[in-house]
């Protein structure tokens, strides 16, 4: 390229700028643009949050758990298959201090814990929470809030463990691991690795925990290497991503989706300003043409101005594009918490590249013409017209293009584009029957209106597409506003509405009561309460637990130990039956139970089996008579094993509630005061923050 | 620049004709002339006598139904379309950009082949033209012989060998028109250009050295000084 020719596309750019169809165009464009960019900059900044979230609940991309340390070898092949490696140190012991005492799973950790996410701690319980830099010193120890309460102890008092003084420096808060851990909800204390190995536990005592930073090909060789050469440790991996990661996917897929109707719109915007376009760049090419230039030159300047104009529509979208990011990021940290705004550049201007990738199929008619440009029409006077096939190929291939990049689920684009179709053949429809009909109904009269009406019939094609214009605005725009709300209250409704933010994962009738007393102080709104009792499979069709199921799992591995019981008559909202049949209200029959479908398969139950569980005293028979699984939506407490509620009467055993709460995060200052009262709450209630549990 | 030169635009046997309702027309055949550079030609003739094709097959811009047009330099013969960067064209309706001003219409020829001193050629043109104090003004606010200047001024500004104007003065007043047509021709012999204009205008044909005429089927040389035939 010789340099006068940008020059000369700058100033036919500018020249085209004050034009108004330019201006209609680079409107139209910049629209586009701005929606394109401002969906994939939300779209990433919620995708991040949530992987940071999900490395904030799990701590690690794989977690190898083995009584006693692992061998040199294994712990070299460990570090061979990961890009990542650290080990913590655990084991279940009691504390004590002055006359209180709490059973609590001591874990030692050293300056490279955590792996993932970040450990949250405060200087007092009631302090507010922060990330800490390091972790405990050697002469420290962090407690959790619940333990610090159980055993009346605050910062800066002191702990003897194996004769070892510890330093209560921090209260903890979170643990990124924690879920890895396999959900446990025992009181924790933190201490560092040095006094740990000092205090003499034998090695046959502690539970090894290697965290891994892995992709998914190390984890799946790593499977196979612990099923073959360590079967007695456990893996337990993050198998995929954030549940709200896929559903923030489907989100913007859909809104990819439904950017069809603006690429429609688009596409009538910009065919119609393409017929002048067409004609004063053909013009320009002939016009060159008829001083000795090649076409060639003429496409080229028509590609430059291009060019230029999409170097100029560039910091324009960019600046309303992180306008509008900002101001949605906004409004979804309501909702995400923690979601921060950040710039970021590289993929504004990606997206911004497929944008103009789009402008340019659009532009491609335009381009096309040009062949036809030719001196010729310049002595004869006549515009060569391009065929609208051309311009029609552009726009449908756009609209084909950016729906199988957002589409993931044929029946949701289905519906999605038919809904579309049918709202332009609705619009279409409309617009040509009351044109119809107000000619008709006009004609007896004289005067414009039923010329006027004509004439639009007679024009339908292009006054279709200027109310197709208006009439999809209009539908994007309360579109728009629907979906928003929409996605606003589900992604609420999925996070709130059944769970609250606080947790009761254990209490007895009387504590029941003073939580629910709490709730009613703080106004708080029960969101769930779900009564339980603790039983303990022994036998499953006269064999006993170990000699019926020989597979392990950790379905097994749990019914080992008493698990929680609960009573209905009816199906749990969350829960839908998968197999055999419910038990009516009241039945007669109350020795009946519905197992959750997942313990079935592992154990290898099926529909009739008698199980005898141990309640309180008792060996009980049941016969299972359904089998349930779980249901999202309707709340997170479920239970495995379900019984009649006339079954309670002839039951004798202690009965518990699990049960979650709204309320307001202001009241979670007063929970201390809860706690000091029913010190005995074994288990008694978690903040929620952050989604972790 | 001399008015001798060894190229030339050769017409051989050349025909045109069309096809309406279809009936084939015949606009002309046979038809064998040579066009110089340097020398100049008036193409004369009713509407529809198939003055402006036979401007379209001169210039390469169309292919003839039957014969051949070649561009010959010094002996030797080739594809006419080998000197679309040598020729220049003049049009009844101007076809100036109307978003440039005239400098800088004048300027595209050269622009276009990246010559860094077009806009001051460009200025000597419009100077030459007599527009010297016109060269910011668009051609919305230039008269028609204003604007027939500037097309002039751009159509010689990059030293074409050939320049091909259909009615340049069609569109002009009777003074206009003459003055434009004068400066047409003295144009194109300061340059050397080969001129091949199509007009009604006999004051304009009469100032050129051939004169062709198409006139009720047939066409014929006013003047004979290169003894080439026609046959229409």
């Amino acid at each position: 390229m010789h340099k006068l020719i940008l020059p000369l596309a700058w100033r036919l750019f500018l020249e085209d700028a004050r034009m108004v169809n330019h201006r209609v165009l680079q409107a139209t464009q910049t629209l586009l643009m701005v929606f394109i960019v401002t969906l994939t900059l939300t779209s990433e900044s919620v995708q991040k949050h949530l992987e940071h979230n999900m490395a904030n609940l799990l701590g690690a991309d794989a977690v190898v758990t083995h009584t006693g340390a692992l061998s040199a070898d294994e712990f070299d092949y460990l570090q061979h298959t990961s890009s990542a490696l650290i080990y913590t140190e655990s084991l279940k012991t009691t504390l004590t201090h002055a006359d209180k005492w709490q059973r609590v799973t001591l874990k030692a950790v050293d300056e490279s814990y955590p792996l993932q996410g970040q450990v949250q701690i405060s200087k007092s319980q009631s302090a507010v929470a922060f990330s800490a830099e390091t972790a405990p010193n050697p002469g420290e120890i962090w407690l959790d809030s619940r333990l610090a309460t159980g055993l009346e102890v605050a910062v800066n008092d002191r702990l003897i463990i194996a004769g070892i003084p510890l330093l209560i420096s921090h209260i903890v808060h979170h643990e990124p691991d924690r879920l890895m851990e396999g959900h446990n909800v025992d009181m924790r204390a933190l201490v560092h690795r040095h006094d740990f190995m000092q205090m003499g536990f034998t090695d046959d005592t502690i539970q090894y925990r290697y965290l891994l930073n892995a992709d998914k090909p190390q984890i799946d060789q790593l499977l196979r290497w612990q099923q073959n050469q360590l079967p007695s440790a456990e893996v337990r991996h993050r198998q995929g991503s954030h549940p709200l990661a896929l559903f923030w996917q489907r989100t913007e897929n859909f809104m990819g989706l439904a950017s069809v109707i603006l690429l429609f719109m688009a596409a009538i915007a910009i065919y119609q300003i393409s017929q002048i376009q067409i004609r004063k760049e053909q013009h320009f090419t002939a016009v060159c043409m008829s001083v000795g230039a090649s076409r060639f030159e003429g496409l080229k300047v028509s590609i430059y101005k291009w060019l230029l104009n999409i170097a100029v529509l560039f910091p324009v979208v960019l600046a309303i594009a992180t306008l509008c990011h900002w101001t949605i990021v906004d409004w979804l940290s309501a909702t995400l918490h923690n979601l921060t705004w950040q710039p970021n550049f590289a993929t504004a201007a990606l997206a911004f590249s497929a944008g103009a990738l789009i402008l340019a199929v659009f532009q491609l008619p335009v381009w096309l013409s040009l062949q036809n440009a030719s001196v010729k029409q310049l002595v004869l006077n006549f515009p060569n017209h391009q065929r609208a096939i051309v311009s029609l190929a552009s726009a449908i291939a756009v609209l084909l293009v950016v729906t199988a990049i957002y589409s993931d689920n044929g029946l949701l684009t289905i519906m999605v584009l038919g809904s579309m179709v049918v709202c332009v053949a609705l619009i279409a429809l409309v617009s040509w029957l009351s044109l119809t009909l107000g000619e008709k109904l006009t004609q007896r009269y004289s005067g414009l209106i039923p010329f006027a009406t004509f004439m639009m019939r007679q024009r339908m094609l292009s006054k279709s597409t200027q109310i197709m214009g208006v009439g999809l605005c209009a539908f994007l725009l309360l579109f728009t506003l629907m979906l928003l709300r929409d996605l606003g209250n589900t992604m609420h409704n999925y996070q709130r509405q059944h769970d609250g933010n606080l947790f009761v994962s254990h209490a007895n009738s009387e504590q029941m009561h003073a939580v629910d007393a709490w709730a009613l102080e703080q106004g708080g709104q029960m969101r769930q309460r779900k009564p339980f009792m603790y039983a303990k499979l022994i036998r499953v069709n006269q064999q006993s637990l170990e000699e019926f199921a020989t597979r392990p799992s950790e379905s097994l591995a749990t019914l080992k130990r008493s698990i929680r019981m609960h009573w209905t008559d009816a199906v749990p909202t969350n829960n839908h039956v998968i197999n055999g049949q419910w038990w009516d209200s009241e039945p007669q029959y109350w020795q009946q139970i519905s197992v959750e479908q997942e313990v079935m398969t592992d154990i290898g139950l099926s529909m009739g089996d008698e199980l005898i569980f141990m309640v309180g005293e008792q060996a009980v028979e049941f016969t299972i008579v359904a089998s349930h699984a779980y249901k999202p939506g309707g709340g997170s407490i479920t239970f495995w094993v379900q019984m009649p509620n006339t079954a309670i009467k002839y039951l004798s055993a202690p009965h518990y509630f699990m049960a979650s709460i709204e309320t307001n995060e202001d009241s979670f200052e007063t929970l201390g005061e809860l706690w000091q009262q029913h010190p005995t709450i074994k288990n008694g209630i978690y903040a929620r923050n952050d989604g972790a549990i | 620049m001399s008015s001798h030169s060894n190229s030339k635009i050769e017409l051989h046997k050349v025909g045109q004709s069309f096809v309406t309702n279809q009936h084939s027309v015949s606009l002309f055949s046979d038809l064998s002339f040579s066009i110089e550079q340097g020398r100049s030609y008036a193409i004369t003739g009713p509407s529809g006598s198939g003055k402006s094709s036979l401007l379209m097959l001169a210039s390469g811009l169309e292919q003839p139904f039957s014969g051949e047009v070649v561009y010959s330099y010094n002996g030797q013969i080739q594809p006419i379309s080998h000197i679309r960067s040598e020729i220049g064209f003049i049009f009844q309706q101007f076809h100036l950009l109307p978003e440039f001003d005239a400098l800088n219409n004048v300027a595209l020829p050269l622009k276009l082949r990246g010559d860094k001193q077009a806009l001051a050629i460009a200025k000597e043109w419009l100077e030459k033209v007599g527009l010297g104090h016109r060269l910011k003004h668009k051609p919305a606010q230039l008269s028609g012989g204003e604007q027939q200047r500037v097309a002039i001024a751009r159509a010689l500004v990059f030293n074409p060998k050939f320049i091909f104007a259909d009615e340049p003065t069609g569109n002009l007043d009777a003074q206009s028109a003459g003055e434009i047509a004068d400066l047409l021709f003295a144009c194109c012999r300061d340059k050397g250009a080969g001129l091949v204009l199509v007009t009604h205008s006999d004051y304009l044909a009469q100032q050129a050295q051939q004169q062709l005429r198409f006139n009720a089927g047939e066409c014929q040389w006013l003047s004979t000084e290169l003894g080439s035939k026609c046959h229409a």
